[in-house]
């Protein structure tokens, strides 16, 4: 696939999602109504569409807030702007997103904004000083490949209709426990709703989550291509994953952001089961991804990892 | 009647098939334009930054004027080429210039020392490494183009809207990148 065919077939994919969760949201406010009272569906849906406009124009801010990026001036870490310019060049990007910090020891990095140009690339300052220049550029054009296939677009929309859908159900699902049976509901319709209520979120996340996992395996190549160097990709994934620590602000509603999932390893043993399936998981896991390098670039990593000096030296942050 | 029919059918098809690939062709040309533009501005860059770096080393060694010279020209060399295999060379060669001008420069611990010619080798540097990701940029744009014109069946309306294989970004000796496919990924 061409670049350009995976944008469109991402817008395509967007569509597909916007499409499937409105559908969603429309059977969620007409199980409220039916089960409830019409007005009350109508509020709930209304009040979901400010929610989710809300936060669909204020992604951005609320992203940055999430993570704690700082902002960061032009002339601060130059040699870390001209990093990002170069693979936005290489990546033929019109505009260079813009760079923030996260100050977190664990490595780790995320790309978010809804349009190429209002975009920006968090790293953290464990990135920094883990990660030797070669494997940054990748990490860092793998978060470029994100923005450029409009990945941070589509997970936006995502995340936000998700969030839309599990809003709803809770009103419904509360207004059903605590309002005691309206006078329509049978007793079919109040327990076909509330199953609704219950599947809804899960239905919403599984849907978010699988069209992240594959985004991954789609901007790894993406930073292989841009570089013209498939291994410093597959070698910062062996990075991050010998590095124990993980990110500290991380947060449910963000892990398909980062360039390695901040919550892998606490969900595992929060979720059980279902966790086990990978099925609700916002990332593929790393060897897969390495392998999945390997493969394409015809290499085999070899057992530890080169020593390098870590960027953050030469930015003069150690 | 039904031939009739199916010719329709089959022409109406075969126009719908000759305006994708149409726009296809076109979208790529275009993609290979911009990627043809990004290298434009940063080999621009790189021959502003010469004659301030030309004047910082003049300015303790008057009279290596050979250097001087060679750079200048490989400098003029660069700006009038404008196929990009001609660029490509035009740069090579103001890189091997440059190189020469480095290694006189090494021999003045002053010059070193001077922030002005550490600011510019810096530049420099940056530029350097800014032309070779746009070129990176560019050749993976122009091999798509390239395969494009030259497959079946864009090959068969490439020719007649006149869409030509570009050349690529590299100096006679260099082969094309090696490009690197995901069938997994995709």
């Amino acid at each position: 696939m061409t670049l350009q065919q995976q944008i469109r077939s991402n817008r395509f994919r967007s569509g597909i999602v916007v499409l499937g969760f409105v559908l969603l949201l429309l059977v969620l406010a007409g199980l409220v109504g039916l089960a409830l009272d019409y007005s009350l569906g109508a509020v709930a849906l209304g009040i979901a569409i400010v929610y989710g406009l809300f936060a669909l124009l204020r992604s951005r801010s609320i992203v940055a807030r999430m993570t704690g990026a700082q902002e960061l001036g032009e002339a601060d870490l130059k040699p870390l702007h001209r990093l990002v310019e170069n693979v936005s060049i290489g990546a033929g990007l019109p505009v260079t997103p813009e760079l923030r910090i996260v100050d977190d020891a664990a490595p780790n990095a995320f790309a978010a904004g809804l349009r190429p140009k209002s975009s920006y690339i968090g790293v953290t300052t464990g990135l920094l000083k883990t990660m030797p220049k070669r494997e940054l550029e990748a990490v860092l054009a793998h978060e470029v490949s994100h923005i450029r296939n409009r990945d941070t677009y589509l997970m936006t929309m995502a995340v936000v209709f998700a969030g839309v859908i599990a809003l709803i159900a809770d009103i419904g699902f509360r207004a059903l426990a605590y309002g005691g049976r309206s006078r329509k509901a049978g007793a079919l319709v109040a327990i076909l709703a509330i199953v609704g209520f219950i599947l809804a979120p899960y239905a919403a996340l599984l849907l978010r989550t699988s069209l992240s996992r594959r985004r991954e395996f789609l901007a790894d190549a993406g930073s292989a291509e841009i570089l013209n160097d498939p291994e410093a990709m597959a070698l910062a994934l062996r990075r991050l994953e010998l590095d124990p620590t993980t990110v500290h602000y991380s947060d449910a509603s963000t892990a398909h952001l980062w360039v390695e999932s901040p919550t892998d390893r606490v969900d595992s043993e929060r979720r059980g089961v279902l966790a086990l399936s990978g099925l609700f998981n916002t990332h593929p896991p790393l060897p897969d991804r390495i392998e999945a390098l390997e493969e394409a670039g015809g290499f085999r990593l070899s057992e530890g990892l080169p020593a390098g000096q870590p960027f953050a030296a030469e930015l003069g942050l150690v | 009647m039904l031939w009739l029919w199916i010719v329709l059918a089959a022409v109406a098809l075969l126009g719908i098939v000759l305006a994708l690939g149409y726009n296809r062709l076109v979208r790529l040309r275009n993609e290979a334009a911009t990627g043809w533009a990004n290298i434009d501005v940063q080999l621009q860059r790189r021959a502003d930054l010469i004659p301030n770096l030309v004047e910082a080393v003049r300015g303790y060694a008057a009279h290596e004027r050979a250097v001087f010279d060679e750079v200048t020209k490989a400098r003029a060399a660069l700006q009038h080429a404008s196929a990009p295999g001609a660029a490509a060379e035009a740069n090579e060669g103001l890189t091997a210039a440059l190189g020469r001008l480095f290694a006189v420069a090494e021999a003045y611990p002053e010059l070193q020392a001077s922030e002005n010619f550490l600011q510019l080798q810096e530049d420099l540097t940056d530029t350097e490494d800014k032309i070779s990701a746009a070129r990176r940029y560019y050749n993976s744009t122009v091999m798509h183009l390239n395969t494009a014109i030259q497959s079946v069946p864009w090959l068969l309306i490439a020719k007649p809207f006149g869409f030509r294989a570009k050349e690529f970004f590299s100096a006679q000796g260099d082969t094309a990148p090696p490009q690197v496919s995901f069938s997994r990924a995709t």
